[in-house]
């Protein structure tokens, strides 16, 4: 016996042979001697949920029933099985087909006689008249055959025509409702209840009715409904719905939850914050849904393409009956017509945009990448140029210590006095001078007496001696006096964009400390990425010039605009539409709103308000510039595959059209062929979901390596400044 | 009609490894609260709805092997009474090899066909078929039965090959038909009566039809292989019903 010997298959309980299936199956290992076990086992076992297609698949099994015996004869007619003697069996399996088919036909032609009818009263032809029409032809026909006694019969042909498109419909459901399992936890919001404790009673309510300061209890694995501080309890969240940030998050009381993330292990007890319909998951839900419901451009064109074809069709199809009957009995005539009828179903040319548009759709929300529409999709694919704005989008909001001028004291003496002021104070220069002492590890010196002057700086005394810290005004306050060569450094700073902090002690000033914003350490990986993506880079900025040249060498843009005012910056992006093509903007939203709105595609970093707003296009995530890349080549992805779909619906049309016209494709081949293509289309846009991910390990190690590289470079810009002044000195 | 017989019994035989596999379905079908009419009525669906898969493959494998037969120029000649053409040779050989591999999979020797058919997107497939478990309507069963037997089986698999040996719709039918009916009682039982069985009577159950289905897997080898006067196991059968 060898070690599989003993085990036993999970779902029919014998031994499952020397190399068995082996899965992981709601959490448990499971073992399965053959793959219908395997299939077996999980329908039996797995959750019941309830399942849109449940009912197309009643038909299609009843549906499949009827057909399937009504093939069968017809094989057995085609095959000459009731020759000779049995000969006069042939009428009565002729009533027993018709027999079967009447009720296949009912039921699976009446969707389509529906659509047909519906679409008919408000003065439109759509493609379900074309299967109708075909359908009802061949029915009829061998109806009125078996009365006559003819020898032929064609209610396999009108059986099987329905049947294959079921099958295809089938299909398309099945993709549809895969593309919308990604998309189901951003939609849940509007539908999350909540568990409200009232007192010492728990009340499911609807997360509309939740308000601020309401207590929510949630349950390990349950979703949480609102945004909220933990009350009670100690759990891990997954959070990757709202922020894409793939890490479980340990959540104790004190923290802050978000609507939308997954409590994984233990029950919180949540203290709403805002109103259920105001968290960030029920903004994602309300657009997303909202992008989902509008049509792209593409799919427009095809809409109206399909709607002049059918009534084209129907003439083409009976210009075909009528030119075959007059050379071919009347049935293959008829059968011939149908065939052009069947085959020319557009079924696909709709399929082929819905479907890639919502799978991109759901990929993007998923990381948090928010779309107002799918034609922004499509118009993100083909852009040429992307622009970024500076402050806040491709630097960090915070300032950072630039420089460092001195006179008689060194760095570690400047930095630790001017920490040790600093750090009583919450101005952002103020967290900028202490975090560039702690990343040096410099110890701040113990100061007492320490006041903070609104709007001048810091000043207190270490060690007996006064020091201070802050603008040009409160160095002249104290009446401390400031060295030639340190003014001048100072204005030189000053004027280039720098924002200048003085330090001094004993009487005089000792150093001028220069901060400004810093690149986000990802900015030069995702510029760099966007390159490779073959897109132009540029630079629009209302800042002053130097610091924006400084800023674009150090995240590798070229095309520089410096000091633009809101209008000026339109009238770049519009210079640059006119030299590149279709032009990106991307902006914090708040202050580029215009200029976004301007843009071909608008590209807010953060703020999905700007969605609602409909000043951006596309919204990322919170720091989530490093997305930018992935965004566009999930887009891209897109429009590929909504151009190989129509390509190939109408493509294949035209050429099975040609062929059906002449008289080369039977119905029940040409059914198959429409719903193959159907298939195909399906297949092919599915082939998104298989699209890489932003790769969540390499790319958090290269932003990291990148942070580090940063933080070396400006550690050793310190010193260099710091050398350069020593020789000064 | 011997010939079938043995399908018949090689298909009793083999619902032990039905009861297994399709049994639990047949349980999750259940009891229906309307009454013992209404649920035998719903296992009957059930199992119609499996027949009818059977028998239509069987139809499709027994046409395609008349139209290989038939495209080498002769007419189909009637089945296994007259010499052999080559299609019809290379047909058999193809089938005959095909039974004999599942045969061996039943007695756990052989694995390759499981990884053949992984990859359909299983998930998919189970989700269906559980929606239609847990439906109301009175329909479902029916449908569930026809899904039910699309299901790959290796015993499906190997009466589809006998039944494309035949090389005929007619006797393609019949072949799927003998063994559909040899696993209605095992099947039927098993809605009414849920897991009597316990597993040591099940493998003894599927060892035997892994010997019917090597027995006529070596039979239709050898119809292909051995000169036309030679054919074993032919007259013990009785011949072919044409």
């Amino acid at each position: 016996m060898t070690a599989h010997g003993n085990i036993l298959c999970s779902h029919c309980s014998l031994p499952v042979g020397l190399r068995p299936m082996e899965r992981r199956l709601n959490g448990e290992d499971c073992g399965f001697c053959c793959y219908g076990c395997c299939i077996a086992f999980q329908v039996k076992s797995g959750r019941q949920e309830e399942w849109e297609a449940a009912w197309l698949l009643i038909q299609l099994g009843v549906g499949g029933f009827l057909s399937m015996n009504i093939m069968m004869f017809s094989l057995l007619l085609y095959s000459d099985a009731f020759t000779g003697a049995d000969a006069g069996v042939l009428p009565w399996i002729h009533l027993l087909l018709w027999i079967f088919a009447t009720p296949a036909v009912v039921i699976l032609g009446g969707p389509y006689l529906r659509d047909m009818w519906l679409n008919g009263i408000q003065g439109r032809v759509t493609s379900s008249a074309l299967i109708v029409l075909g359908v009802a032809a061949a029915y009829l026909y061998s109806a009125f055959a078996v009365f006559e006694g003819s020898t032929h019969v064609y209610f396999d042909s009108a059986v099987m025509v329905l049947m294959l498109f079921t099958v295809g419909r089938y299909l398309e459901a099945v993709g549809r409702a895969r593309a919308a399992r990604d998309l189901e936890p951003l939609l849940a919001a509007e539908s999350e209840r909540a568990t409200v404790v009232d007192g010492a009673a728990e009340i499911r309510r609807p997360v509309r009715d939740v308000t601020a300061g309401t207590l929510v209890q949630v349950r390990p694995g349950e979703r949480i409904p609102v945004d909220g501080v933990v009350i009670e309890g100690e759990s891990n969240a997954d959070e990757a719905v709202i922020t894409g940030e793939s890490r479980q998050v340990p959540k104790g009381a004190g923290c802050t939850v978000i609507a939308g993330s997954i409590n994984i292990d233990g029950p919180l007890l949540i203290q709403s914050s805002g109103d259920g319909t105001a968290t960030r998951w029920a903004q994602i839900c309300r657009s997303v849904r909202e992008a989902l419901s509008r049509r792209s451009p593409t799919q427009r064109l095809a809409d109206r393409v399909v709607g002049v074809s059918v009534p084209l069709v129907l003439t083409l199809g009976a210009l075909t009956f009528v030119y075959w009957a007059q050379s071919l009995p009347f049935d293959r005539a008829l059968l011939i017509g149908l065939s052009v009828l069947v085959v020319a179903c557009p079924c696909a040319v709709g399929l082929a945009a819905p479907m890639a548009t919502s799978l991109g759709i759901g990929r993007l929300a998923r990381q948090g990448c928010l779309v107002r529409d799918p034609g922004v999709l499509e118009t993100l694919a083909q852009v040429r140029l992307v622009a970024f704005d500076k402050t806040g989008t491709l630097t960090a909001s915070e300032a950072r210590l630039v420089g460092i001028d001195r006179d008689e004291a060194s760095v570690d003496d400047v930095l630790s006095r001017a920490a040790g002021l600093e750090r009583h104070s919450e101005h952002g220069l103020a967290r900028a001078i202490a975090a560039a002492a702690a990343q040096r590890g410099i110890a701040p010196l113990a100061t007492s007496n320490v006041r903070a002057i609104p709007g001048r700086g810091v000043r207190g005394s270490a060690n007996g001696e006064p020091m201070a810290a802050g603008s040009m005004r409160l160095m002249d306050d104290l009446g401390w006096s400031l060295p030639a060569a340190l003014a001048q450094r100072a204005r030189a700073r000053a004027a280039s964009g720098h924002s200048v902090v003085y330090v001094g002690w004993g009487g005089r000033v000792h150093a001028v400390l220069s901060l400004d914003d810093s690149p986000l350490a990802e900015a030069e990986t995702t510029i760099a990425a966007l390159r490779e993506c073959g897109l132009d880079v540029a630079l629009l900025t209302g800042d002053l010039k130097p610091a924006a040249k400084r800023i674009a060498t150090m995240v590798g843009i070229k095309a520089v605009q410096a000091g633009l005012s809101p209008e000026a910056k339109r009238a770049a992006l519009d210079r640059l539409r006119h030299d590149h093509g279709l032009v990106a903007m991307v902006g914090d939203g708040l202050n580029d709103g215009p200029v976004l709105a301007a843009a071909d595609v608008g590209i807010a970093v953060g703020s999905a308000t700007d969605l609602a707003r409909e000043t951006a296009a596309l919204v990322l995530p919170v720091d989530g510039l490093w997305l930018l890349p992935w965004a566009v080549d999930v887009a891209r992805a897109v429009r590929r595959t909504i151009l190989t779909n129509l390509m190939w619906a109408f493509g294949y049309n035209f050429v099975a059209l040609t062929a059906a016209a002449f008289g080369l494709l039977q119905p029940i081949l040409a059914a198959a062929v429409m719903a193959g293509s159907s298939i195909l289309v399906v297949l092919n846009s599915l082939r998104l979901e298989r699209l890489p991910d932003h790769v969540p390990a390499p790319i958090p190690e290269q932003q990291r390596s990148g942070a580090e590289a940063e933080r070396a470079r400006h550690d050793a810009g310190i010193s260099a400044m710091a050398g350069l002044e020593i020789e000064r000195s | 009609m011997t010939y079938y017989l043995v399908i018949f019994a090689a298909g009793f035989a083999g619902s032990f490894h039905c009861i297994g596999m399709c049994g639990g379905f047949a349980c999750a079908l259940g009891r229906d609260q309307r009454g013992g009419g209404a649920t035998v009525l719903r296992h009957l669906l059930y199992n119609t709805g499996r027949l009818t898969t059977y028998c239509f493959l069987g139809g499709l494998a027994g046409a395609l092997g008349q139209v290989i037969c038939t495209t080498q120029g002769s007419i189909a000649a009637p089945l296994l009474s007259g010499s052999l053409d080559i299609a019809q040779r290379i047909l058999a050989i193809g089938a005959g090899l095909l039974m004999i591999a599942m045969a061996l999979q039943f007695f756990g020797l052989l694995q390759v066909f499981h990884r053949l058919a992984i990859g359909f997107g299983g998930s998919t497939v189970a989700m269906s078929l559980r929606s239609l478990l847990t439906a109301r309507s009175s329909a479902a069963p029916l449908a569930f039965g026809v899904f039910n037997g699309f299901l790959p089986c290796p015993l499906v698999y190997a009466f589809a090959a006998q039944a494309a040996s035949t090389a005929g719709a007619l006797p393609g039918v019949l072949v799927m038909a003998s063994f559909g009916l040899g696993t209605f009682p095992a099947m039927l039982m098993m809605g009414g009566v849920g897991r009597i069985l316990g597993p040591d009577w099940r493998r003894r159950g599927v060892r035997l039809a892994g010997g019917f289905i090597l027995l006529l897997g070596l039979i239709t080898l050898g119809r292909g292989l051995l000169p036309s006067d030679a054919h074993i196991g032919y007259a013990w059968l009785g011949g072919h019903p044409t």
